[in-house]
C-alpha cells in the first residue's frame, strides 16, 4: 500500500535530479561520521569508508569475489525462476479456483508468515551442507510471495474481460495466458520484487549456515578472518543488488504497466 | 449458526485435512526426513513438561520485544522528525532506501566480530531488521502529505502543534503503521537470525540444537511453535495496520 502512491508520480523519477546537493551533503556527513568513529574508537580491523575505498578494486577484480557473486547470483536466479514458475501454477489455480483458495489459503498464508530462516537447519538435515539446501531454501523463501501476489492478481482479473473470452469460445489455455496472466501482471511484478529480496537473503543465509561457497560465505570468511573492508565490499554489491533489483522493477511497472499504481501485498 | 459452520468449514477442513496429511507422509517417511505431526506434539510436550520450552520462548520473546521496541521508539519519532523537515528528509531518503533494500543479514558477521555474543549485539540484529521498514514507510507517507494541506494550516496560522496533531501525524500515521506491520515480520527473521549466528539461544538455538543432534521432531517442534508465532503477530500487525488505514484519505 504504502509504495502505491508515489511510485508511478513524477516525484519518484527525480531520485537523482533536484534534491542532489542536499543528499550529497548528507552521504559525506555519513561517510565522516563513520570514519571518525572507527578511527577514534575502534580497532584497526573494522570496516571504514577510507580502507574500504583503498581494497575495493582488488577486491572486485580478484577471482574469489568474482566467483562468489557469480555463484551466489546464479543460485538466486535459479531459485527465483523456480518458485516463481511453481508459484504463478499454484497462485493462479487460487485465483481462479475457488476450492483450491479454500484449501490452501490457510497454508500458503501460514507458511508465508513463518520468518523464512527457520527452515534452514530443516533443509541442512534433509540435503546436507549442500548446494541443494540453499537452492531449497531461496524457494521457499521467494515462493510464498508469488503464490500470494499471483493469486491476487488472478482474482482481480475484471469479470469482462473472461465474459468476453469466454463469449468467443477461447479456450482455457488462451485464456489462461492471453487473458489472465496478463491481466495480472502489476501483482506478479510486486510478487517478484518481493521474491527476489527474500530469495537473495535466502541465499546469503544459507551460504552463512551451511559454509558453501558463494557471496554470503566470502562475507563470514574475509570477516572472521579480520579482512572487514573486503567482506564489506560485498555487503555494498549485495545493496547494490537489492536496491538496483527494485529499480529496475519499478521502472518496468513505470514503462509497460503505466496505468498501474502498485500495491504491495504480503510482506 | 449454519451461516456460521458454512463460513467456517473450508478452513477447518482445510486445517485438518493439512495435517492428516502431515501426520500420513510422516509415519510413510523416515523419521530423520519427516516427522509425524503426532511425534511432533509429542515432542512438544515434553518441551513443555521439563520446563525448558517456557525458557527458551521467554529468551526469543525478550529478544524480539527489545530490538523490535526500540525500532518503533526510535523509527517513529525519527520518521516523524523526517517528514516534517523537508529538507532533512530529501538528505536522507535515498540511504534509508538503500538500507531498507539491504539484507540486513549480511551486517552480522560485523555485528558479531564488533560485539560478541551478548544480548545486546542480538537486540541490534533484531532492530536493524526492523527499523528500515518503519522509516521508509512513514517517509512515503509524509510524501503523500499534499503541500496544500500545510499552507492551509499556515494560511490559519496554525501552530506548530496544532499542525503536527491535526496534518503531520494523521496523514503519516498509517503509512507508519505499514512500516511496523512489516518490521514486526522482518524482527522476527532477525530474531531467529540473531539466534542461529551470533549465540544459539531461544527458540532458534531449540532448532539449531536439535538438527544438530538429528532430532528431526525437536526440529519440527521448535518450527511449528514460531510458524504459530508468526502467524499470531503477522494478524496483530494486520490488524494494527487496518485499524490505522481507516484514516487514510
Amino acid at each position: 500500500m504504502s509504495l502505491a502512491a508515489s511510485v508511478s508520480s513524477p516525484q519518484r523519477a527525480s531520485i537523482f535530479a533536484g534534491k542532489f546537493v542536499p543528499r550529497l551533503v548528507a552521504g559525506i556527513a555519513i561517510l565522516g561520521l563513520w570514519e571518525y568513529v572507527v578511527r577514534e574508537f575502534a580497532p584497526d580491523f573494522v570496516a571504514k569508508p577510507s580502507s574500504i575505498a583503498e581494497v575495493l578494486p582488488g577486491v572486485i577484480s580478484g577471482g574469489p569475489f568474482l566467483e562468489s557473486t557469480s555463484i551466489t547470483l546464479a543460485a538466486t536466479a535459479e531459485g527465483l525462476v523456480v518458485a516463481l514458475l511453481l508459484g504463478m501454477v499454484l497462485g493462479v489455480l487460487m485465483g481462479r479456483s475457488l476450492i483450491a483458495d479454500r484449501a490452501l489459503r490457510l497454508w500458503i498464508n501460514g507458511f508465508n508468515a513463518m520468518p523464512m530462516i527457520v527452515v534452514l537447519p530443516l533443509m541442512s538435515l534433509w540435503f546436507g551442507y549442500t548446494t541443494y539446501a540453499r537452492f531449497a531454501t531461496i524457494v521457499f523463501a521467494a515462493i510464498f510471495a508469488v503464490i500470494i501476489n499471483a493469486a491476487e492478481g488472478a482474482r482481480s482479473v475484471p469479470k469482462d474481460y473472461i465474459e468476453v473470452a469466454t463469449s468467443y469460445r477461447s479456450g482455457r489455455f488462451r485464456m489462461m495466458f492471453e487473458v489472465v496472466l496478463p491481466a495480472s501482471m502489476p501483482y506478479l511484478l510486486a510478487g517478484l520484487r518481493l521474491a527476489t529480496g527474500r530469495a537473495l537473503i535466502g541465499a546469503v543465509v544459507a551460504e552463512f549456515f551451511t559454509a558453501i561457497p558463494g557471496l554470503g560465505y566470502f562475507i563470514l570468511y574475509n570477516s572472521r578472518t579480520f579482512h572487514q573492508n573486503e567482506a564489506f565490499v560485498a555487503v555494498i554489491l549485495l545493496a547494490g543488488f537489492g536496491v538496483g533489483c527494485d529499480m529496475l522493477i519499478s521502472w518496468g511497472t513505470r514503462q509497460y504497466l503505466p496505468w498501474y499504481r502498485r500495491d504491495e501485498k504480503s510482506e | 449458526m449454519f451461516a456460521h459452520i458454512k463460513r467456517y468449514a473450508p478452513f477447518v477442513l482445510s486445517l485438518f485435512g493439512g495435517l492428516a496429511l502431515w501426520e500420513i507422509a510422516g509415519r510413510n517417511s523416515s523419521p530423520a526426513f519427516l516427522v509425524p505431526l503426532s511425534a511432533t506434539l509429542v515432542r512438544l510436550v515434553q518441551l513443555v513438561e521439563t520446563g525448558h520450552l517456557v525458557e527458551l520462548f521467554l529468551s526469543s520473546a525478550s529478544l524480539f520485544a527489545t530490538g523490535f521496541v526500540a525500532a518503533v521508539v526510535i523509527g517513529m519519532p525519527l520518521g516523524l522528525l523526517l517528514a516534517r523537515v523537508r529538507l532533512l528528509r530529501e538528505a536522507l531518503d535515498l540511504y534509508i532506501m538503500i538500507l531498507y533494500a539491504t539484507p540486513m543479514v549480511a551486517l552480522i558477521p560485523f555485528i558479531l566480530s564488533l560485539m560478541g555474543f551478548g544480548f545486546v549485539p542480538k537486540a541490534l540484529v533484531v532492530f536493524l531488521f526492523a527499523v528500515f521498514p518503519i522509516l521508509y514507510n512513514t517517509i512515503e507517507g509524509a510524501r503523500s502529505i499534499k503541500p496544500e494541506l500545510i499552507e492551509v494550516a499556515r494560511s490559519y496560522r496554525s501552530r506548530e502543534w496544532a499542525l503536527w496533531r491535526e496534518v503531520m501525524v494523521p496523514y503519516t500515521l498509517p503509512y507508519t503503521m505499514t512500516g511496523v506491520r512489516q518490521a514486526i515480520a522482518r524482527a522476527l527473521v532477525g530474531m531467529v537470525a540473531a539466534e542461529f549466528f551470533l549465540s544459539s539461544s531461544g527458540l532458534g538455538g531449540l532448532i539449531m540444537g536439535a538438527s544438530q543432534s538429528f532430532d528431526t521432531a525437536g526440529v519440527f517442534a521448535a518450527m511449528l511453535i514460531i510458524g504459530v508465532l508468526g502467524v499470531a503477530l503477522t494478524r496483530a500487525g494486520l490488524m494494527l495496520e487496518n485499524h490505522f488505514a481507516r484514516w487514510r484519505g
